[in-house]
């Protein structure tokens, strides 16, 4: 696509530098904080402050010791997985309505579908504890939690898709109805693989909010701990570095996914014309 | 990359909507989509809500809650001063950090579309949402050991002579709020913002300035009024979710940089819930005549695509 | 690239980030699984220095009960989290007058201190407090103690504090640090304002409570959300005066600050007296004797004491301090007169907490 504008002004040149510049600038404001937290991981110093009094690498150590936070990576994981999966189909479902029926009340729906995300979480947390508890008489627990975290996560899974099925050419679908498939087949061979992306990025954007979500999690999860919770309660006591240690290695492992989400495709790529010309 | 394949190639007019029309996927198909959303918003929100509205209207004694229905809750928040001060106190801190935001972001989008090549992009954006992959509370403890006293500013300015003393200016007060809470949510305005200006048809802008605009005329008379609707989408998706902040203000804030976040969550620790709902909920009513006004602005625009 | 091969890269990466999310899931109840293999596994709900991550990994292997603590930052957190959670908690700690109000409310079960051999270690003192009787029962396993006073950093400070009303000094503006419980500070303010019963003020007492942490205010710098805030803003200089518990002292020196002394105000001032209960819903109650007679054994407690600083109730962790060099220290934190305990305003719920959080929202909001 051609983006590329030729140079037209001569302060062009200038402007292309001034705007670089910033750009530079934006990331250095965005990876100072998220430099210091992974530099404060490798000080000996156990506040997790300045001034570094020396190299480490025990608080990964004591990272892999400790069994709190096996737990609550485990937990959130798995509150994640859940959430991830529901908010996916139920927000994926309603795009389409949403999209394409002949709703009288589209911008009402869309208004009322996009609030979970915009009010604040402590709402959703408590008016779905004092619901829960109160009249279903239900124990606070990782579900509850999960229930929760997927109101606030499917709205977002709902814009996306929305987005994608908004941009959306139709005559492709035509075509389909055309040649004779009937509506299952066009969901799963035209619509499915034109939206995957947009679902794909929903359910990535669900899993993302779902793993350092707090407030909600913090009034619904009862007796487990999730990370976002462990690191409160930790920083509540006494950060450690561990905690950093912590966040460290999950910044790596996410590091780690997205290069392999960009590496992979060519590999197969690679991989299935290797299979092919043998 | 998939995204510009499918996207039909006569633009969209800006804020335009493009109404499905011709294919149904039958007619009780239609709607059938809705049923597992009804089930949980209806569930799961909507019945919460409700009853949290109820909540409001009722009375907490000894640590629980009375249903005794009284207008009281309603009535303490507009008789005292305090809460309208510390309102409007959030109100002007999440447009400053708003703006702030957005002031950052824009330039930085406009960087992004303008200047580097479109398979590049990507990694540029996902760096820009990286940080979202630690901790919130561990992002913003890291601000403190950058503004606090013993942090980064200070060591630096001291380290070049400029300071002999640590200056604690930085923290602790709205200035702070606001630097960190545009920190928090640059991430969605940088990709609310790249979602319009990637969209944006950069020939009117050539042609703009082949007639003699000056780029900033140009950016100024062609670019900002079509990408308005991108502009109010960054702004909804920055400032809303600010309005309920308040671990950031509690954490770097101090005793001057309250937000009404903060008062409604000490109603809520102090196990005040009916008091906490009605607090909550008057939030909540601004947020919804917001959100009503600027509903066109809901539509995301396909920017989240990998 | 072409739209076949984008779509098809794309939903080869959606399987397999679905495989790898299953794989996830699948190895999370291995591990749990692996950990209930050795033990049963008793729910704390506590505050984090009531253990050490070694301790309890001592415990799980003498006992077989492996605790895993869940933290709370106030008493009314913790109450309304027992209610809400029914049997997911085994044993939940609670402060002074805390207790009676989980048992009247049917959270809590009183049992037979004397069954415990460990509740010989204590103080005798302790085990007879009068608000945590319950026929011949007691409510909770007394644990540890503290007043809640000034600490200020002399290089700033020159007079000392030793009264409420020398914070209200304007050349300490903005050099405050204290800590976000409502409630806790409005009992605070009923002490410096001469209220009957800081827990329980009337509507007079309250204003003049009020009045008394508006005038406060503006020297306050921070509402720190946790009391390891306060330490690091003493530690740091930021602040020179806090208003914590005891031993902060250490705590500051610790974290590389300065020399930061105490003073008592003579108006008197509020204090915690915490314990261990036993959750009524819980599954496990057979345990907790076996739990608590480990966990509670002198060397721990003496231990606990050196890290986390302020008086317990075990006897016998005071006489191994001592022998171990720290007596000084013990005795510069009262470890040795849990009478003192008897003399603060312990901390409760409070009569009318809406009126509280009210106070202090008025006063804190802009």
């Amino acid at each position: 696509m051609p983006r590329e504008l030729e140079v037209v002004s001569p302060r062009a040149g200038l402007m292309r530098f001034a705007l670089s510049s910033w750009a530079a600038l934006v990331y250095l404001f965005l990876f100072v904080p998220i430099g210091l937290l992974v530099a404060f991981s490798f000080n000996s110093n156990k506040y997790g402050t300045f001034p570094f009094t020396g190299w480490t690498t025990k608080w990964y150590g004591q990272v892999f010791g400790d069994y709190q936070i096996k737990d609550a990576l485990t937990t959130t994981l798995r509150v994640a997985l859940f959430v991830t999966i529901i908010s996916t189909i139920v927000g994926t479902a309603a795009a389409f309505p949403l999209v394409r029926s002949k709703l009288r009340f589209r911008s009402a729906v869309r208004v009322g579908m996009t609030l979970p995300i915009m009010i604040p979480g402590l709402l959703i947390g408590v008016s779905l504890l004092v619901f829960l508890t109160n009249v279903f008489h239900l124990q606070l627990s990782v579900w509850t939690a999960i229930v929760g975290q997927s109101v606030y996560t499917t709205p977002f899974v709902l814009l996306i898709v929305a987005a994608r099925l908004q941009g959306f050419d139709q005559s492709l679908e035509r075509a389909a109805s055309d040649l004779g498939a009937n509506t299952f087949n066009r969901l799963r061979y035209v619509v499915l693989p034109l939206i995957a992306p947009a679902v794909f990025a929903g359910a990535l954007f669900a899993f993302t909010l779902s793993l350092d979500e707090f407030i909600i999690t913090l009034f619904l999860i009862g007796g487990s701990n999730t990370l976002p919770l462990y690191i409160y309660t930790q920083v509540k006591f006494g950060i450690t570095p561990e905690v950093n240690a912590l966040a460290t290695l999950l910044l790596g492992a996410s590091v780690l996914l997205i290069a392999l989400a960009f590496l992979l495709p060519t590999a197969v790529r690679r991989a299935r014309l290797a299979l092919r010309t043998r | 990359m998939a995204n510009a394949e499918v996207t039909p190639s006569v633009p969209d007019p800006p804020g335009g909507r493009k109404t499905a029309r011709g294919l149904s996927l039958g007619r009780l198909g239609q709607y059938g989509g809705f049923l597992p959303a009804i089930v949980l918003f209806g569930l799961f929100f909507a019945a919460p809500l409700g009853l949290i509205v109820a909540y409001s209207f009722w009375q907490v004694v000894d640590y629980n809650v009375v249903h005794d229905w009284t207008l009281d809750n309603y009535r303490y928040f507009f008789s005292v001063s305090t809460y309208a001060k510390t309102f409007w106190a959030t109100i002007w801190v999440s447009v400053a950090a708003t703006a702030l935001a957005i002031g950052i972001a824009f330039p930085f989008a406009y960087w992004l579309v303008r200047y580097i090549p479109k398979r590049l992009q990507k990694v540029f954006l996902i760096l820009v949402i990286l940080p979202f992959w630690t901790s919130y509370l561990l992002r913003v403890y890291a601000w403190l050991n950058i503004l606090g006293p013993e942090g980064a500013i200070n060591r630096f300015l001291h380290w070049i002579h400029l300071t002999s003393q640590p200056v604690s200016f930085f923290l602790y007060d709205r200035p702070a709020v606001i630097l960190v809470l545009a920190y928090l949510y640059f991430p969605f305005a940088a990709l609310t913002l790249y979602a319009s200006l990637e969209r944006f048809d950069w020939d009117q802008f050539k042609a703009a300035m082949d007639l003699g605009a000056t780029p900033f005329t140009a950016v100024r008379k062609i670019l900002l009024p079509q990408i308005r609707p991108g502009i109010t989408t960054s702004v909804i998706f920055v400032f809303i979710p600010i309005l309920g902040e308040y671990l950031t203000p509690q954490l770097v804030g101090g005793a001057k940089g309250v937000m009404i976040g903060n008062l409604i969550a000490n109603f809520f620790v102090g196990a005040q819930y009916t008091r906490g709902a009605a607090a909550a909920l008057l939030i909540t009513a601004l947020i919804v005549v917001l959100l009503i006004v600027f509903r066109r602005s809901l539509e995301v625009r396909d920017a989240y695509a990998p | 690239m072409s739209m076949t091969e984008g779509r098809l890269s794309r939903a080869g990466l959606l399987k397999a980030g679905a495989a790898g999310a299953l794989g996830l899931y699948a190895a999370g109840p291995a591990a749990a699984a692996a950990l209930r293999f050795e033990s049963t596994t008793l729910n704390l709900l506590t505050w984090s220095d009531h253990y050490a991550n070694d301790q309890l990994k001592a415990v799980s292997k003498l006992s077989g009960l492996q605790g895993r603590p869940t933290l709370f930052s106030d008493n009314a957190d913790a109450y309304l989290k027992i209610k809400q959670t029914g049997s997911q908690f085994d044993i939940v700690s609670g402060d002074a007058l805390w207790v009676p109000k989980y048992l009247k409310d049917g959270l809590t079960e009183s049992f037979d201190l004397s069954s415990l051999p460990v509740s010989k270690q204590l103080y005798s003192l302790a085990r007879e407090f009068p608000f945590w009787k319950d026929g011949s029962n007691y409510m909770g396993y007394p644990f540890s103690w503290s007043t809640v006073q000034i600490y200020y950093n002399p290089k700033y400070v020159t007079t000392k504090p030793d009264s409420w009303h020398a914070l209200l000094d304007k050349k300490y503006a903005g050099k405050i640090s204290l800590e976000n419980i409502p409630t806790d500070m409005m009992a605070i303010a009923a002490r410096a304002t001469g209220g009957k019963k800081p827990y329980a003020m009337t509507k007079g007492e309250i204003s003049r409570a009020k009045a008394y942490l508006k005038a406060l205010k503006p020297n306050v710098q921070k509402l720190a959300s946790q009391n390891n805030e306060v330490i690091r803003a003493l530690a740091d200089g930021s602040a020179w005066i806090g208003v914590t518990n005891l031993g902060s002292d250490d705590r500051v020196k610790d974290a590389g600050g300065p020399t930061v002394l105490r003073a008592y105000p003579k108006e008197g001032t509020i204090g915690f007296i915490d314990s261990e209960q036993i959750v009524k819903a819980s599954k496990n109650k057979s345990s907790f004797e076996k739990f608590e007679n480990t966990m509670q054994q002198a060397p721990w407690i003496a231990k606990n004491f050196l890290t986390n600083g302020r008086p317990l109730f075990n006897e016998k962790a005071y006489k191994i301090l001592v022998n171990t060099g720290h007596g000084d220290r013990a005795r510069r934190l009262s470890y040795n007169k849990p009478e003192n305990a008897l003399k603060m305003t312990i901390k409760g719920p409070a009569g009318d907490e809406q009126a509280y959080v009210d106070a202090f929202n008025e006063v804190f909001g802009a």
